[in-house]
C-alpha cells in the first residue's frame, strides 16, 4: 500500500480521491467533430460545425466563488486523449471548443498540471466566461 | 464582399495546391491545402504553423461608378519553426520558402478571376458564377517577427471587385 502511494499512480488516485470528496462533479469536454473531406462549405463558414462531447470528471472549481480554474482528475484526462488518440492533453484542450457546466460553455484559454515523480495528478484548466 | 472574399480563398487554395501539393494542414480531421480563412473557422482554431492564414482586414467602398467598387485588404499570416530534422535551424530558409510560394500564387498571371458566390452550397446547391471579376494588385511582404523558436510575417493584398445588384 506503503508502494502504491508513494507512486505517481498513487498520488493520481489520492487526487482524485480528494476532488471527489470536495464536491467534484462531471463536466462536459465539447470537441468539435472531425471535418468533412472536399466539403468547400465548411471551409467557407456555411456549413454548422458539428460537436462532440465527452464527460469528464471528477473536476472542481478552484475557488468556490470563482469560474475561473478549474481542477480536473488526471485519470480523467488521460482517458479522453488514449480515447480520442491525441498526442497529449495539451493538444486536447487546445482543440477544444470549450468546457461545459450547466449548460453554459467557458473557452479554455491555459491548461497546465500538477505532477509527482513526472505524473501529472491533476490538470487545471483556465477558464473564461462566455460574452454575455 | 463576401462572394469576393470567398472566391480569393477558393483562388488560393487551388493555386496553393497546384505550387506546392505538399504544403498541407490537417484541421479537425481533415487534411486540405496549406491556407484557410481565419474568420471560417473555430475560434479555438490556434496559429497554426507551415500554412497560410487569411484575414480581411480593411474594406473601403468607391461608390462613384455604376456598380460601387469595393476594396478589401486580405491580410495573409504566416510562420514556421523550420524543420525538426534540422533543430530549427532552417526556420529562415522555410520562411523564403513560403515568401516565394506565397509571391507565385498572388502575383501569377491572370490577376483576375470571375467572381463566384458559394451561399449555395450552405443548402447544398452548386456554386454560381456572376457577373463580375476581381482582381488584386501585388502582394507587400511585411516584417520578419520572431514568436518563440517561429519566425512569422505577414503579408497583405489588395483586392477589388464590384458590388452587385442584390449581393451581401
Amino acid at each position: 500500500m506503503a508502494d502504491v502511494l508513494q507512486s505517481g499512480e498513487g498520488v493520481a488516485r489520492k487526487a482524485e480521491a480528494t476532488l471527489r470528496t470536495n464536491g467534484g462533479r462531471a463536466i462536459t469536454l465539447r470537441m468539435p467533430a472531425p471535418a468533412v473531406t472536399g466539403n468547400d462549405a465548411e471551409q467557407l463558414g456555411l456549413a454548422a460545425p458539428q460537436y462532440q462531447d465527452l464527460v469528464l470528471g471528477p473536476a472542481v472549481f478552484h475557488k468556490a466563488n470563482s469560474v475561473k480554474k478549474l481542477l480536473v482528475a488526471g485519470s480523467a484526462v488521460r482517458a479522453v486523449v488514449h480515447t480520442l488518440a491525441f498526442d497529449s492533453a495539451e493538444a486536447l484542450f487546445e482543440t477544444a471548443v470549450g468546457v461545459l457546466i450547466d449548460d453554459v460553455l467557458y473557452e479554455i484559454t491555459d491548461s497546465f498540471t500538477s505532477q509527482s515523480l513526472g505524473e501529472p495528478y491533476c490538470w487545471w484548466l483556465v477558464l473564461q466566461r462566455p460574452v454575455r | 464582399m463576401q462572394n469576393a472574399k470567398d472566391t480569393f480563398y477558393e483562388l488560393l487554395r487551388t493555386r496553393l495546391a497546384a505550387v506546392n501539393p505538399q504544403r498541407t494542414i490537417r484541421l479537425r480531421g481533415v487534411v486540405r491545402p496549406g491556407v484557410l480563412v481565419e474568420e471560417n473557422e473555430l475560434l479555438t482554431t490556434t496559429a497554426l504553423p507551415d500554412c497560410f492564414r487569411v484575414r480581411w482586414s480593411v474594406v473601403g467602398v468607391d461608390a462613384k461608378g455604376a456598380l460601387p467598387q469595393v476594396t478589401l485588404q486580405c491580410a495573409i499570416d504566416y510562420e514556421t519553426a523550420g524543420t525538426a530534422i534540422h533543430g530549427g535551424m532552417d526556420r529562415g530558409r522555410s520562411l523564403a520558402a513560403m515568401d516565394a510560394e506565397l509571391a507565385a500564387i498572388v502575383n501569377a498571371a491572370p490577376r483576375t478571376v470571375v467572381k463566384t458566390s458559394y451561399a449555395g452550397l450552405a443548402v447544398g446547391n452548386a456554386a454560381v458564377t456572376m457577373q463580375t471579376n476581381l482582381w488584386w494588385g501585388n502582394v507587400i511582404f511585411g516584417k520578419t517577427v520572431v514568436k518563440d523558436d517561429r519566425l512569422a510575417r505577414t503579408a497583405t493584398v489588395d483586392v477589388m471587385a464590384y458590388q452587385e445588384d442584390g449581393e451581401l
